[in-house]
């Protein structure tokens, strides 16, 4: 090896290590652990797939994968879709962008914690929302939904959205601004309605953006816990439980190790799952180009 | 759920304090350290007896509390696996403190010994023993099964404590006409498994409550007479009001206290919120057990558990705790304070609220003493078991055999 390629490789050493060992080894030991019958404590007896069959025959850990998928879906798509509009609206010139701009992203800076909790007591029909509107007058008005076990993973939805179209908001809104205006003059000269400009030609060319938001939200999705936790606390009953929230508790509160890391691991399975095609046909996309 | 986050954060805390060399280990060979989370009005009370008379004979004491139950015990399992043992740490009784015992970790509660078989309910006796010797020391007694209920509502409808769940629907069908809330309920999954436990008790007697929790009988499990224990409970749905999920047990209790609802089954830790408020439990704030064809009380118990001692000075400082703790004046003193009953038996109950004077007279009974599930049932499965419980609860589609279904197969799954 050349010494001018030792240098960058010496100094990358230590991270490449704190990474491989704080990431794919505790993977490992993860997986192992989720073979074993561990409960309090750690201990190798390997009792093979038990803890995996005993995760399928949970109701609620169905429900919790379920619920992913609701959450998901919805977030995403409702983050997007928000985040592009408000990103299109500013992009037009309103006044006072720089004021919209901060309003929209404020939410980000708070936790998930915090927004949970305001987004709780906005949504508690004893003191939030359907009280406000009964003390207008409409006694009959009901939004129950927090405590309705159908329809509690929708509030975890909605402030969810609350939080983070802000984000993909800024994220369009710096796509837009990298078109070129020629593209533009070019789309007036021709009279092209501007609603179809952006459907046809700058969605299209943001799709990048589109791609980065969707990985950044759907890391959200899937490590979402916070946010259950403060909001609706899983329920009622484990209506509105995530994944992580599963793995959380049976690790911490319920001394059963080995069924928290078979928890773990199909997480870790479903990233893999529904990323790993994603990521191979951007990335060979754009090798391709 | 805050407490949750909290414990999370203690335990991540705690585990990066215990990694370091000399983390904590500075207290003096003659102060005893000990960890409980025993911090709010009544509790600490409690403790303050033991810690009082425990001084008065010349120890040296080093409180460390940690806030919640669960967040406390992980911090002692934490410094435990970290290499640095507290001496004295409050646990509770049953299969995490029987894993603990297994890996060596906790000895033998020293000075425990024959008297101890004999003066401790049985069933307590047997929960605290761990391959014939005692691993813990038992500091309390709390009983789950209570029904409190706010004695002027009931005067006002002209209702009579009820005595079996069919008197109870009728009589929160006319409180609920009346325009009070039945009960005041907390809605987290413990809350409603304590009312759940109540029903299957009142449904189905204390043996039926044995087959269940104890020996776990698949065909008990599957019975008709489960079935109505699932009728029961999703006839109680309408008797609670809306703002019940996620509503803590002291501000349900605070409810019967304002005069806003009538019933509230909870365990005698209630007491204590009753007391605060000026109320004298028993009489403002009635207390009888949740109806049931025969006497049985659903004990939960604290208890200290203790490690290898590193030296002789702590070795005698334990000694000297157990001594201190199970003396009867003592026990007689701290229950009184937290609301509990004394784990001995041969203890007089002069002093005790009316509440517990009863209770008292029940546990002299080995036939009475159920242990609750989250005593009796291993981590993951009393967690399953809530999970069943609070599910079928608080989804009303779910009809009573589903709900024998899914308890079934969450109990089995983790047989």
């Amino acid at each position: 090896m050349k010494a001018s390629h030792r240098a960058p490789a010496i100094a990358l050493l230590p991270a490449g290590l704190i990474t491989f060992v704080c990431f794919y080894l505790f993977i490992a030991w993860t997986f192992a652990i989720s073979l074993t019958g561990s409960q309090l404590l750690p201990s190798w007896d390997f009792v093979g797939l038990l803890q995996y069959q005993r995760l399928f025959a949970s109701a609620r850990w169905w429900t919790a994968l379920g619920n992913m998928v609701v959450y998901g879906a919805l977030f995403i798509t409702g983050c997007l879709t928000l985040g592009y509009l408000l990103a299109i609206l500013i992009d037009r010139g309103v006044r006072a962008e720089g004021l919209y701009r901060t309003v929209f992203m404020l939410p980000l800076s708070m936790s998930f914690i915090v927004t949970g909790i305001i987004w709780q007591w906005m949504l508690n029909p004893g003191l939030g929302i359907q009280q406000a509107v009964r003390g207008l007058g409409w006694e009959e008005f009901a939004f129950n939904w927090l405590v309705r076990a159908d329809r509690s993973i929708y509030t975890v939805a909605l402030a969810g959205i609350w939080q983070q179209s802000g984000l993909c908001m800024a994220l369009f809104l710096a796509g837009l601004r990298g078109v070129d205006p020629n593209i533009w003059k070019a789309a007036r000269i021709d009279g092209i309605p501007t609603w179809r400009v952006y459907a046809a030609i700058i969605t299209p060319m943001l799709r990048p953006v589109f791609f980065t938001a969707s990985i950044l939200l759907f890391s959200l999705v899937v490590k979402s816990f916070d946010l259950v936790v403060a909001l609706t606390g899983g329920g009622p009953g484990f209506s509105s439980d995530l994944p992580a929230r599963f793995v959380m508790e049976h690790i911490l509160n319920r001394q059963e190790l080995g069924l928290g890391a078979a928890g773990a691991c199909m997480m870790l399975a479903t990233i893999i799952a529904v990323v790993g095609p994603y990521l191979y046909a951007e990335i060979r996309q754009k090798k391709g180009a | 759920m805050k407490d949750m986050v909290k414990s999370c954060c203690a335990a991540a805390g705690l585990a990066v304090v215990s990694w370091l060399p000399f983390g904590g280990n500075a207290a003096k060979a003659t102060e005893l350290e000990v960890m409980h989370w025993l911090t709010s009005g009544g509790e600490s009370a409690s403790l303050g007896v033991v810690r009082r008379a425990y001084q008065d004979q010349g120890g040296g004491w080093r409180d460390a509390p940690v806030p919640g139950g669960s967040a406390a015990r992980a911090a002692a399992v934490n410094r435990i696996l970290g290499g640095n043992p507290p001496p004295v740490f409050l646990f509770s009784l049953g299969t995490q403190l029987t894993e603990l015992s297994a890996h060596g970790l906790v000895t033998p509660v020293p000075g425990a010994g024959p008297e101890w078989d004999r003066v401790l309910p049985p069933l307590l006796a047997r929960s605290a023993k761990y391959d014939g010797q005692y691993r813990g020391a038992p500091l309390n007694i709390h009983g789950e099964n209570w029904m409190f209920y706010n004695a002027s509502l009931l005067q006002q409808a002209g209702l009579a404590v009820p005595r079996t769940w069919a008197e109870f629907l009728d009589a929160a069908t006319r409180l609920k006409a009346m325009g009070i809330i039945p009960i005041a309920l907390g809605g987290q999954p413990w809350q409603e498994r304590l009312l759940f436990n109540a029903v299957v008790l009142g449904v189905g007697g204390r043996d039926f409550y044995r087959q269940i929790y104890e020996e776990r009988d698949p065909a008990a499990l599957a019975s008709a007479t489960m079935l109505e224990a699932f009728r029961v409970f999703a006839a109680l749905r309408p008797f609670v009001d809306e703002g019940s999920p996620g509503r803590r047990w002291n501000q349900a209790t605070a409810m019967l206290i304002r005069g806003d609802a009538a019933f509230q089954f909870m365990g005698d830790w209630a007491k204590g919120d009753i007391k605060a408020a000026g109320l004298e439990p028993g009489v403002e704030i009635g207390c009888a057990l949740a109806p049931a064809p025969e006497p049985a009380y659903i004990m939960v118990v604290d208890a200290f558990a203790f490690t290898q001692p590193l030296d002789e000075a702590t070795a005698q400082a334990q000694a000297r705790f157990v001594s201190v703790m199970m003396d009867k004046d003592v026990q007689a003193g701290l229950n009184q304070a937290k609301g509990s009953i004394p784990v001995r038996t041969d203890i007089p109950d002069d002093g005790f609220d009316t509440c517990a004077k009863q209770a008292m007279v029940l546990i002299r009974d080995p036939a009475t003493t159920l242990a609750s599930t989250g005593m009796g049932l291993p981590g993951g499965m009393a967690g399953a078991l809530d999970d069943a419980i609070s599910h079928f609860w608080n989804d009303p589609r779910m009809t009573p055999e589903q709900g024998r279904d899914l308890l079934r197969r969450s109990i089995l799954a983790f047989r």
